[in-house]
């Protein structure tokens, strides 16, 4: 994976292949603290607590149609967390959902570019038009000041009532407002 | 600055061409979205999809992500799906092809028959 972006989308389809029906996405800057930190929390089927530990490693997968049984998504996001002098922790309840949090130094040297947050948010919200998804991102500023975007699809989804959220129009729409969002709180400004 | 009032508009915009055409999806996509082809650039092969479908207003075909099916040397890779024809696969997918994929294939139906990895009756 090339930046965070990219490891936040092989997340969110985990939670998706959980069969979760709401995925809560943050990302936030905290100036203050020279963090960026992530936050993905589902309603998914979950895990015991083998495959909790299992998912962290490199050689599981819980991918049948693989030939070769490696899982990297995790294990990659974690590892380049932690030598980002950052943190990686997950929590798991069966039939209840996970949690997913990731903490990378702000300005570690190791630390990958955020990447395309909003083509990662869009095919998700898109490509998966039968999850909700809320998303927040945010950026406290060191004289506390919080800069914030919340997007919630169940909000979108009762305005548009019986238009589909994969509706030509309803795509540029999100397109336009995660652009705007994204670039109104400078998430990642150098 | 996108509003909801925005919104509404496209609501009732879509609720009109619905009655004026026939909206039912025709042409489920679907780009393999698990950890091989997110590193292979599923992604952009996803974006440039979406892009496509609201720039030329295909109501009838719609866009969805999946885990990955095994293909991992040929990633990234996208399925055709659509009622009655065999299911089409493509392989070694990229932004550009996906753009030729909707205007030959999901536009014009003729299958791009150079980058088809499988077909499925």
């Amino acid at each position: 994976m090339q930046d965070l972006s990219l490891h936040l989308l092989d997340i969110i389809e985990n939670s998706a292949r959980a069969r979760s029906t709401l995925i809560e996405i943050s990302i936030g800057v905290l100036e203050q603290e020279n963090r960026i930190v992530f936050n993905i929390t589902d309603n998914g089927c979950g895990m015991d607590a083998i495959t909790l530990e299992n998912a962290q490693n490199p050689f599981y997968t819980s991918k049948s149609e693989r030939q070769k049984k490696v899982g990297l998504g995790i294990p990659l996001f974690k590892q380049n967390a932690e030598w980002c002098n950052g943190h990686f922790e997950m929590s798991s309840a069966l039939n209840e959902g996970t949690i997913l949090k990731a903490e990378f130094e702000y300005d570690h040297i190791d630390r990958m570019p955020l990447g395309n947050v909003q083509d990662t948010i869009l095919g998700s919200i898109i490509g998966h038009s039968e999850i909700d998804f809320h998303i927040r991102m945010y950026r406290i500023l060191k004289n506390n000041e919080c800069r914030e975007f919340i997007l919630d699809t169940r909000m979108i989804k009762s305005e548009l009532g019986d238009i589909p959220i994969t509706w030509p129009d309803v795509i540029q729409y999100l397109n336009d407002l995660l652009k705007e969002g994204i670039k109104n709180i400078k998430l990642e400004e150098f | 600055m996108k509003t909801l009032a925005d919104l509404k508009a496209i609501r009732e915009k879509a609720q009109q061409e619905m009655k004026l055409r026939n909206s039912n999806v025709r042409v489920k996509v679907i780009v393999g979205m698990g950890t091989s082809g997110i590193a292979m650039g599923a992604r952009e092969v996803m974006k440039a999809f979406l892009d496509e479908v609201a720039n030329r207003s295909l109501a009838d075909v719609v866009v969805t992500q999946t885990g990955e099916k095994g293909f991992s040397s040929m990633e990234p890779v996208v399925d055709v799906v659509e009622e009655g024809k065999a299911r089409i696969t493509y392989g070694n997918m990229n932004a550009e092809k996906a753009k030729r994929v909707v205007v030959d294939h999901l536009v014009n139906g003729n299958p791009v028959k150079e980058f088809i990895i499988s077909t499925e009756e």
